[in-house]
This record gives C-alpha cells, structure tokens and sequence, in this order.
C-alpha cells in the first residue's frame, strides 16, 4: 500500500508517495523528478545510481525510498550553486573525464564523498574509491586526473 | 587578425555542462502521459517447434492493454546483410532470447506476471551449439529457407552457412612454395558483450499528425528509420524516429533492435509504450559481439621476408546473421594485418547456429583477425630467430601497395605509428631485459575509415550562429563537439557560434551512423562540402553589397572583404541579414557524400566489400606481468600510437585511446560470455567483469599527424582502431613474460594457468 513519506533531497523536503518495495533509484528518477541518478543495472554493480547518503556513497538501486525518510539524500542535482558548477563537476569538464554521461553523476558524486573525507587522496585511493563505479567509455584514465584536480581546486578553494 | 584554430584543441564538449549536472536526457529517463510499460517474452529453449501460444490469461488481466505475437505483425523478413528474421518467432525458436510475444500494461509489475500467464507449447529440436558441429552433413538445419532469403549481396548459402566467402591475392600455393619457414594454428575469438552502462531503451507513441513517433537511443538514425518502417511496413512518411543522448553504444545500438515491437504495442494499446531492458536482458538479448574461430597459415623466407597468408575464418552467428556476418568479411579483408604479403587467401563462413543472436562490437573483425595474426607473427619471430618487432618492421605496407581487395594503399603511416612506438615504450631497452616474468609485447593494426554516406545541412542564423543539422548521433564520443569545431573552422567562425540542431529523422539529413569509425571522416567531409556551398553564397552576397564583381571578394576568417579595398568589410551575421531581407534568400548550404564507391569487378567469390575511405594504422606496446603460480597478469604499462591525420579534439581522440585500450584489456583478459546449450550463463557485472579503475595500467597516447588525402581538414577516423591491437599486444607480452602462447582470448587465469601447468589442461 502506498505511503506518504518526506525525503530530503538536496536539502529540499519533498512530499512523496511510494510503495513499500519502491527502491530509492525509481522514486528520486520517476517521482521527485530528479532524473540525473541513472539506473545502470538494478542490482548494485554498476554504481551509475549512486548517490550520498548521510556522507555516505550507496546504490540507490538497492535502498528501499521509505528506510531513508529523515536522513539526508544528495543527487548530481544539488552540486550546482546559483549557476556555478561544483568544483568536482569543472573538473570532469575541464579533464575530458565525461564521454557518454551515464556513469558520470554517480563518478562525481563518489569523488565528492571521497573528497569530503579525504581531501588529499593518493591515487591508490581515488581508484578504490571509485571503483564501485563502472565507466566502459573512459577508461578511466581521464576520471582520475579530474579527481585530483578536483581536490586542488577544492582546496584553492573554489567553493 | 589571425584567429584560434578551432581544431587540434580540447574544445569543450558540446554536451558537457549538461552531462555534468545531470540534465542531459537518455531515452530511460523520458516518460509520457498515460505510458505504458512494455515487456518482451523472451525464448528459454534454444531450438523448438512453436505448436501453440495462448495469450488468453495475459489478454484478460486488469491492467494489460496489449499482447501480441507473430500474428500481429506483418511477415516481412528483415536485416541488414540478410533479410533472415522477423520481429517474433514465428513458427519456431532459433536461440534462447528470441522475442516470442510483448505485453504492454500500467506497470511493469503487471507487464512482468502476463508475460507469466503467456503459455508456449513448444516441440524441442535437436539443436546446434557448436559452428563446426553445424558444418557437418547431419546437423540440424536452423534456416531451411536459407537459399532464398535476399540480402546486400547474392551470398553463396547452403545447409547452415549464410555466407561462404573467399577473397584472393596473388597465388598463395606459389607463396607457400617459396617459403622456407611456415608457421599454423588455430586462434579464437570469445563473445563479448558491448556493455554500455544505459540499458537499450524505446518509447513508441503517435504525434499530433498520428504518425507513429519513436524516441530510442541508436547509433544509427537513419537507418533504424529505415528499418523500422521497413519491418512494419508502412512508408518512412509514417514513422518518425528521434534520439536523445545516448549512454555508451559499441557497436550495439545499432540501427533497430526493439524498436518493432514498442510501436507494435503502442499502435495496438494506442497508448504511450516504453520499453526499458533489465541488465539480465541486456545480456541475453541485445546482440553481443560473436566468437571467431580463425585458422592462420603465415609463411616466411629466412629473412623475415613474410610470402603467404592463408586465413580461414568460422564465424558463429547464432540464430540469425546480422552484423556477426559483416565480422566475418572484415576478418578476411584483413587477414593480411599492415603487411605487404604477396600472396593472401581468405576464406570465410558465417555459419548459423542454436546460440544466441550474435552482433558486432568496436573493432568489427579486424579486432579478431589481428588478435590471430599478431600473435602468430611473434612465433614466427621466434621461429626465425628475428626480433618481433623487426620481423614487422621489415614487411610493413608502404604507399602504392595493393591492399587484398585490390585497393591501391595511400596515408600509410604504420611505419611512423611503430617507431613511435618502439621509442616511446623503450622497447628496445626492454626487450630481453626485464626482469623474470616481466614481458614486453608489440602489435600493429590497420582498419578502414570513411564507409558510405553522410549528409548535412547548415543553416546560417541571421545572429551569425550556424546550426549543424545532421542524423549521426553522440554515443559519448564527443563527435558532434568534433564536426561543429569542423564547421566553425570550414566557415572561418568561432566554435562557440555553431549548434546541433535538434534531431529527429523528420528533419535530421541522411547517414549511415555513428559506426565504423566513420562520422568525422565522413560528415566531416560533408559539412566541408556545405561549408562550401554557404561561402560560394556569401561571396554573391558580398558582391551584390560591395556593388563589385565576385572575382573581387574574398571570404575569409568569418567575413568578406573586397580584394581592392579591403577596408570595405561585411561580417557573416550581416551578410546572412543581406540574404534574408534584401536578396537571395535564406542561406542554406547542403553537403553530400559518398566515401566509397563500390568495387567495379569481384574480388573474390561470393564476397562483397568496398573500398575503404582511407586506412588508419596504429601499433601498440604493452607490458605485462605474470604471477606463475596463478597465471594472473598485471599490464604495468601501455603505449599506444595511432595514425589520425589530424587531431581534431585532443581530450576527446584521448578519451577514443585510453577507453579503447581497457575495453581491449578487458577482453584480453577476462571478458567472455559463457553459454553452455546456448543459454547465457553470465549475464551480470558479477559473473562478466568489466574493468573498474583498478585495472588500468597508465597509458601513453601518441598521435601520428599526417594529413590524409580525402580526409576533413587531413583527419582519419578515429573510435574503432585502439580497441583492434591490444588482444594481441598483451597475448605477445604475456609470450614475452612466461612462454605460454594462450591461442584464445580471453587469456583468463584459467587458460594461463594451464598452459604454464601442462597436464592441468582443461580447455
């Protein structure tokens, strides 16, 4: 049975009604609207659903909408401020690190809770903390300088 | 003034802010009011006799608005090289994943228990899993029609083989006869899946004229339009096929797949219909790339002076031929990789099979022919006791050759591609050096570029912005950033003042797609040609305004001056002003190209291909460790040199190397669908891994640039070609490093593993 539910998205409250089953992925992309999490693979393998829990990365493909009322969700919709690109998203820009797209909200999003934790990461670092996110497109190899250019600028303190 | 190059730069992608904040749109992410969910019943036996479907429980549910079948759609017979397959099994099965029937309904819950209640008798055939099992007198026939199913070419078919085609080049008897050394064996290719992180996704509904309006992600805009309407047959003036964003392709996008039967159910439900496959179905049903099995007989004089080539190729189809056939007359076109051998044969079959439904992937048999060919080459090597790389270096292609289908060769550049190469990596330090099982690995490659046609339209806007209108889609390569850099620099504009018109086959022009390596090249050339006809235009315009002749105006650099008094100046946005409101009219400039015209005389039996727009080369090194306990390889480090003409974005031709090389990692090392009886037993990024950021050695690009003749602005195509050598330079450098000389990729744990511990072999 359907239930009323509030979920913070981007520090929005959003009234939502889902079914008990619903996972996070299909309600943030079919009723908030918030279409830029992408569903990859449905079953926790790809992490193109990704988004930040309470700080924390999770496949939103595999977190029922109704166990995260009250914690705070953020999607590649909440980076961008007053029309300026988030650092981490200049930086995917700026690095050639973005092909197709698909994989890219989840990619920004594991560096963002990377880098909010570990602002100075070595690259042993950045690859275990975006492997959980597959790109078939890059090869990664322009992923990576972007997130090290991303934790430079961040700490030029570009936001 | 001199301007910026627009080219040879990282020009920012067209489509980067919006992928970067997740606006871009992806068919997935597209709904429509009233939408229904469609849901496709897939084969589970890989060869039966259909007695009966009964969809009467499925019909009757609340909530299903439509189910069809085979006796919904119109018979006519469909495909691209052979018109062998119609939109639902009809009569019987031919491989596990073949639509049998689709259920539309308000949810996919609903969808999902009527495909449940969908009852299929069927009547199990002896089937054939096995190509070689298939070539025997007393297999199973999978197309008894086989002989009269029309395709490109009047292929020579018979019991299971669709196409038996060989091409020839010198006398390869005479060439084997003045060999003094000969080498033989028998490579094999794995299926691969393209893996694209966006599932396959169509929404089919009628637009406001009720012309039946299809939104999909595909390569192909043109020709799936084409296909569509062709499959159900109604005139391309009913069907109308627009794209958005696609996320990731590879060869498998390409024109339509089940485009028929979203608007199939849309035209019965008349309601919205979306389609969306789960990964499982991705895997099972989209057309992953197919296995090869390649026999390769090189022989060589003592001098490393290579005489004679004998290529045969069994390609495996699965249950119908499709793009696995056009792998197959790739792998024979090649056979003779970037070497100047006299005296080539190939010979190849498609042969049908009860697997599943094979399609193509990035590198498009030149990837499988140069996996057997360089690998080979590096035990003639040894053999001759000649440095592999010099054993190449001695044999390679050079300008005027004849390639195999008798193409004289020109922007042969393979020599530059390896010496790069050999410099960059160290490979002459290396080889031999390493420390134990370290090895060093070299392989050259060489694929077409330019094939068939493309069309643009540029319209000049009287804010002196020009909008692209073209139907090759971005699949993420960055090619429509590439092709407005091209416009901007063909009209002398800053790349900030072209855009890409909304696209939608209405409207968009005709193009082969967004395959082959081909949309640069091609629409690259196309747009020059439209670019062309906008100044010849201008140069009126200016005249008339001027109130000179036209041999006295000169457009360059984004205005036209006259050549006598050069202060006398008009911009392009005055002069598309000058057209719109005082004479001549709107300014549109049109481009048309064909890149290849065919061949005028056979080149072999019962075998088509034409001439290549031009050949791209590239050589690749790869190092590579190897744990001899376990078999496991590490690539350490990775050189890659390519022949491009000309850059045209450097982020992006990047992006087009590094991604390319992991994808060749991937399948050199552990990519493989597994499919016992024809059932895909992997389909997960569980159980079919796809590299992660952990298994990426560093790369170094390097970009050969030599105009090519033909090419837009000198530049080659440039997607394909670092996906075709890797296979082969990590089987070389894995040679290198240990000994073992695995003949099938992937070369996972397990084959490595046996081949360093004969006695434990198991494969």
């Amino acid at each position: 049975m359907e239930q009323n539910i509030i979920l913070n998205i981007n520090d929005h409250d959003y009234l939502v009604k889902v079914e008990p089953d619903e996972v996070l992925v299909d309600v943030l992309r079919f009723k908030v609207g918030l279409t830029g999490t992408k569903k990859g693979c449905g079953t926790g393998d790809c992490g193109a659903c990704t988004v930040i829990l309470d700080g924390r990365i999770v496949d939103s493909c595999l977190i029922l909408a109704v166990s995260v009322e009250g914690k705070k969700i953020i999607t590649i919709e909440g980076l961008e401020k007053k029309g300026k690109l988030h650092p981490i998203q200049q930086a995917f820009l700026d690095h050639g690190a973005v092909q197709c797209g698909y994989c890219t909200p989840g990619l920004i999003l594991a560096t963002k809770a990377l880098l909010d934790v570990n602002p100075h990461p070595a690259e042993g670092e950045i690859r275990i903390g975006i492997s959980g996110n597959l790109c078939r497109c890059t090869g990664y190899t322009k992923i990576i300088e972007a997130v090290k250019a991303a934790g430079e600028l961040l700490d030029r303190g570009a936001q | 003034m001199t301007r910026e190059s627009n080219l040879g730069i990282s020009a920012p992608r067209i489509d980067g802010y919006i992928k970067v904040t997740g606006r871009a749109k992806y068919i997935t992410d597209l709904s429509r009011p009233g939408m229904l969910y469609g849901k496709i019943l897939f084969s589970d036996r890989p060869h039966a006799r259909i007695i009966h479907i009964d969809t009467s429980a499925a019909q009757s549910m609340p909530g299903v608005h439509a189910v069809i079948t085979s006796t919904d759609t119109p018979n006519i017979l469909y495909g691209l090289y052979l018109r062998d397959r119609l939109i639902f099994a009809k009569g019987k099965v031919r491989h596990i994943g073949e639509p049998i029937a689709a259920v539309a309904a308000e949810s996919e819950n609903i969808a999902l228990q009527a495909l449940q209640k969908i009852q299929v008798t069927y009547e199990d055939l002896p089937a054939v899993f096995d190509p070689f099992e298939a070539l025997k007198p007393d297999a199973p026939i999978i197309h008894p029609d086989v002989e009269s199913y029309q395709g490109i070419y009047p292929f020579i078919k018979y019991g299971n083989v669709c196409m038996d085609a060989e091409v020839n080049h010198g006398d390869i008897v005479k060439g084997f006869a003045e060999a003094d050394v000969i080498v033989e064996g028998t490579y094999h290719t794995s299926a691969i899946h393209q893996s694209s992180i966006e599932p396959h996704a169509c929404l089919a509904e009628f637009d406001h004229w009720h012309r039946l309006t299809v939104w999909t992600g595909t390569q192909q805009l043109t020709l799936c339009h084409q296909e569509l309407a062709s499959a159900l047959g109604l005139p391309m003036t009913k069907v109308r096929v627009i794209p958005a964003w696609l996320g990731g392709g590879f060869g498998g996008k390409l024109k339509s797949l089940f485009e028929q039967i979203c608007a199939l159910l849309a035209i019965k439900s008349d309601r919205p219909v979306k389609i969306e496959l789960t990964r499982e179905e991705e895997f099972i049903c989209t057309h992953a790339r197919g296995p090869q099995t390649i026999y390769i007989k090189t022989g060589a004089k003592k001098d490393g002076t290579l005489v004679a080539r004998e290529v045969r190729v069994v390609a495996d189809m699965g249950g119908y031929s499709d793009h696995a056939l056009g792998m197959a007359t790739h792998a024979i076109t090649f056979a003779s990789g970037v070497y100047a051998i006299p005296n080539v044969r190939g010979h190849a079959l498609a042969v049908y099979t009860n697997n599943p439904d094979w399609g193509c992937m990035r590198g498009y048999g030149g990837s499988e022919i140069t996996f057997a060919g360089e690998s080979q080459l590096d035990l003639l090597a040894e053999k001759l006791s000649i440095d592999p790389a010099d054993l190449r270096l001695k044999n390679l292609y050079k300008d005027g050759d004849t390639f195999i289908t008798t193409q004289k060769m020109d922007c042969v550049n393979i020599h530059d591609t390896m010496q790069a190469a050999l410099q960059t990596s160290g490979y002459r330090k290396k080889k031999g050096q390493l420390a134990p099982n370290h090895g060093i690995g070299i392989a050259n490659s060489i694929l077409n570029t330019g094939f068939l046609s493309s069309s643009v339209v540029l319209r000049a806007n009287p804010d002196g912005t020009v909008s692209l209108l073209t139907s090759v889609t971005d699949l993420g390569t960055g090619n429509l950033t590439a092709l407005c850099q091209i416009v901007a620099e063909a009209l002398g504009l800053p790349f900030d003042k072209i855009g890409v018109a909304s696209q939608d086959s209405d409207s968009s022009p005709y193009d082969t797609g967004s395959i082959a390596s081909r949309t640069v090249f091609d629409a690259g050339n196309a747009i020059i040609l439209a670019a062309v006809d906008i100044i010849h235009q201008l140069i009126k315009l200016a005249a008339l305004a001027f109130e000179c002749d036209e041999e006295d105006v000169i457009y360059e650099e984004g205005a036209a001056f006259r050549k006598s008094q050069p202060e006398i100046v008009r911009s392009f946005a005055e002069l598309v002003s000058d057209a719109l409101f005082v004479s001549g009219g709107p300014l549109i400039g049109r481009g048309a190209t064909l890149a290849n015209p065919p061949h005028k005389h056979e080149i072999g039996r019962g075998f088509a291909e034409r001439p290549a727009g031009t050949f791209t080369f590239a050589t690749h090194v790869a190092e590579v460790y190897v744990d001899p306990e376990t078999g496991s390889v590490c690539v350490t480090n990775y050189t890659a040199a390519h022949d491009v003409g000309k850059v045209i974005n450097t982020d992006g031709i990047e992006g087009q190397v590094e991604g390319g090389v992991i994808q060749g990692l991937g399948w050199a090392l552990y990519e493989e669908l597994v499919y016992p009886q024809g059932k895909i037993i992997n389909p997960n990024f569980v159980d079919y891994k796809i590299p992660t950021a952990l298994d990426t050695p560093p790369i170094i690009d390097i970009f050969i640039e030599k105009p090519a003749l033909r090419g837009p602005f000198g530049a080659k195509g440039m997607s394909e070609p670092p996906m075709v050598p890797p296979m082969a330079a990590i089987s070389n450098a894995i040679f290198d490093a240990c000994g073992a000389h695995v003949q099938t990729i992937p070369i996972n744990l397990e084959r490595l593993y046996n081949a360093l511990h004969p006695g434990n072999k198991s494969d």
